[in-house]
């Protein structure tokens, strides 16, 4: 991949239609195939096995590992804004991420053979944490992570033969080590859970690795998982037990899963692991990749590309919506524009403008409640 | 007709109408409301006073956190908009009143809520929406609340809220509990076609302006908001929808929601706003906040969130805010209540581990 001309990856699904034209798209096809692959490959096999890391895997956790480091250079000022429920501190981390995401790219040694190549795998690098103004996370920022690893092997740094069970079993693990560090130091707020109708407030892939990892098993059925017992044994083994020893620990004020998790509490009624490992991915697309209001936050650039004839993007259309502001440039003559990291506070913005600033987005994507 | 047969109202007028809303005026003992249900409701088959005993039946049912029937609530919904399709989009409240912020299916809790705050209708109640979505007893919380209402209209006032729409129930779980409680969609269809006809603020003694979310850069008086045609499906933009969306925040001026919807406002907003409109307060609901309760905008805006620990982990307390006879406030609190008993949906396995 000599002169490849790498592009700023930009969200293009507003619409029911492009939805549908997502599903059918490569880019939809060669995404599943990646996790479904992923996922195969840990069948049987519990967290902790011994596997062979390449150089490449080393390198990528070292990334998760740096991240780990920024995450602990910004605690939490207590009492600091209290009437917020997530943590402001969240936006301190998020920005050193952010502003260093070069840098952590390039720990990836064989991104340096793919100039330019940074533009693209830093964007859902970034994503991966959660959202900045809302300091909230959900499946959608966890399919930035996977969107990471599949640019990573679309471009020839990872090998699905020699890396698959190690991208699942240490690298995807880091990733969640790494998220839970987040969601319980910064109070990330679930973003669009459907609550307790949901699988989970934040996360989707650990149940769809960890029902794999679980697959095989003919003796032990899905019910286990109410079993205090087996889930103490297994939580450091298999994803879907530390999934549902992390909701035990932090769901409070009911007696059991059948409160708080009855979607959970439903799927432990399944006879077979292996049933729920294939329902799993079923659901994954249902759910997450079936989803406007989570695939319409999808970056596309040229490594995942846009599935042809899809919108336009929305990313320029003059509303920076991280930073949350209305910009008014002093040329009068221009319209509004955006302006990536803001010295733009307090701006009083007239309705009309305003106003207008919003009939330029025309579709409008599902909103965070 | 007037519903509130064992309460006192202050508002006695001489004519007599027959028709449902209207009656709320009227200084009625039971032998009244029997008289103008029979009349009524005898189309419909019922025995005279009927409706009363038919809502007091489903309100018990309710409290014991019992969902109705699909027939039943089809019943509710249609009575239900019979007396809110005439309520104002500003709808006029008078003090005493407690003032609560969402609920989200909470059921318990909303129970805990009635025994802090005092009993309906003895106590006078404003909820400013968000009853449905996430909580396991969205269903339940909202039948109880609507049916409360037809009982007694002039007791309790339930505004909407940015979740009483067809596309968020969607997203956030109402769609879901629906299907799953029901079987179909049909009761969801039947709860967000009355959402259309709930008011969207209200205002207490022409002094608290209350609403779901808050301010609109298009919105600059109170009578402004009387203009709006309210029954619809919240739009994805303009007036109604940022009175629904809104939130304020510590910058000034109009700020782009990073919700995607509604805007977020500054003090100098809420100063101007509360300034031209002669109002003490905006009281609003939307945002999860620690406390129960948070001022912003010095004492200008109040965030009132009433479901305790919320979606089971929040950690957070619950608040309501009591207005008394001499405008007093008073914030009362709340944690959790103990759930009791089992879960009402018996376990199902999902289409796709089938
Ligand atoms: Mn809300």
């Amino acid at each position: 991949m000599t002169s490849h001309d790498y592009i700023q990856p930009v969200r293009r699904i507003l619409t029911e239609e492009d939805l549908t034209r997502w599903q059918s798209s490569e880019s939809y096809n060669g995404l599943v195939a990646f996790i479904v692959r992923l996922a195969d490959s840990v069948k049987g096999k519990e967290l902790g096995t011994e596997c062979e890391l390449t150089p490449s895997v080393k390198d990528i956790l070292k990334v998760l590992d740096s991240i780990q480091t920024i995450i602990g250079r910004h605690p939490v000022v207590t009492d600091k804004d209290i009437s917020r429920f997530g943590k402001v501190e969240f936006r301190d981390f998020y920005d050193e991420v952010s502003s260093s995401a070069d840098k952590l790219i390039s720990l990836i040694d064989k991104t340096s053979e793919l100039p330019g190549v940074s533009k693209e795998l830093k964007v859902y690098l970034v994503e991966s944490w959660g959202n900045r103004t809302r300091i909230d996370y959900g499946s959608g920022h966890e399919l930035n992570f996977m969107c990471f690893l599949y640019c990573l092997y679309k471009v020839g740094i990872l090998d699905l033969e020699s890396d698959s069970e190690a991208l699942v079993l240490v690298v995807f693990k880091k990733y969640l080590d790494n998220m839970r560090i987040l969601q319980t130091k910064y109070w990330l707020e679930p973003a669009g859970s459907h609550g307790v109708w949901g699988l989970d407030d934040y996360h989707f892939l650990p149940f769809l690795f960890g029902a794999a990892q679980l697959a095989p098993m003919e003796r032990m059925r899905p019910s286990s998982i109410h079993i205090p017992d087996y889930v103490d044994m297994f939580k450091d083994k298999f994803f879907y037990f530390a999934c549902i020893d992390f909701i035990n620990q932090t769901k409070t004020g009911a007696q059991s899963l059948r409160w708080h998790s009855p979607m959970l509490d439903d799927i432990s009624g399944v006879k077979k692991w292996s049933k729920v490992a294939e329902g799993m991915i079923k659901m994954y697309k249902a759910e997450v990749l079936g989803k406007l209001p989570i695939i319409q936050h999808v970056f596309f650039g040229s490594i995942i590309a846009a599935p042809e004839g899809v919108s336009a993007t929305r990313d320029l259309s003059g509303i920076d919506e991280e930073h949350g502001h209305i910009h008014i440039d002093h040329d009068p003559d221009s319209n509004l524009h955006l302006n990536t990291f803001g010295d733009c506070c307090g701006i009083k913005v007239p309705s009309a403008v305003a106003a207008s600033a919003m009939e330029k987005k025309h579709f409008r994507p599902v909103p965070f409640d | 007709m007037d519903i509130d047969t064992d309460v006192q109202m202050e508002d006695a007028v001489t004519a007599h109408d027959d028709s449902l809303v209207d009656d709320d005026h009227n200084s009625s003992s039971s032998e009244s409301f029997d008289f103008s249900m029979n009349q009524k409701y005898s189309r419909a088959n019922e025995a005279p006073g009927s409706n009363i005993d038919t809502l007091d039946a489903w309100i018990a049912q309710l409290s014991e956190c019992k969902p109705l029937s699909e027939e039943s609530v089809k019943k509710l919904c249609n009575m239900a908009i019979d007396v809110l399709k005439y309520e104002e989009n500003v709808q006029p409240v008078n003090v005493p009143v407690t003032i609560c912020g969402d609920i989200h299916g909470q059921f318990h809790d909303l129970m805990e809520l009635f025994k802090i705050g005092g009993p309906c209708p003895d106590t006078n109640y404003l909820f400013m929406g968000d009853y449905v979505d996430r909580g396991y007893y969205s269903v339940e919380t909202v039948s109880y609340l609507v049916a409360m209402k037809v009982r007694y209209p002039k007791r309790i006032t339930i505004l909407r809220g940015n979740h009483e729409s067809r596309q968020i129930t969607q997203v956030y779980g109402f769609y879901d509990e629906c299907f799953r409680k029901y079987g179909s969609a049909s009761v969801w269809k039947l709860f967000t076609d009355l959402f259309d006809y709930f008011p969207i603020t209200a205002l207490v003694e022409n002094k608290i302006f209350c609403l779901h979310g808050g301010l609109s850069p298009m919105i600059e008086t109170i009578d402004q908001v009387r203009e709006l045609n309210r029954i619809q499906e919240v739009p994805h933009e303009g007036p109604m929808c940022d009175l629904l969306w809104s939130d304020p925040d510590d910058r000034g001026g109009w700020g782009i929601s990073p919700r995607g919807a509604g805007f977020t406002f500054g003090q100098d907003i809420s100063e101007q706003f509360n300034h031209t409109n002669d109002l003490s307060l905006v009281a609003r609901a939307h945002q999860l906040v620690m406390e129960g309760y948070s001022w912003s905008h010095q004492d200008l805006v109040v965030t009132i969130f009433s479901a305790p620990n919320y979606c089971y982990r929040c950690g957070n307390q619950a608040a309501i805010m009591e207005v008394d006879e001499s405008h007093e406030r008073n914030f009362l609190q709340y944690d959790p209540s103990v759930r009791p008993g089992e879960p009402t949906v018996t376990r199902k396995t999902p289409d796709y581990f089938l």
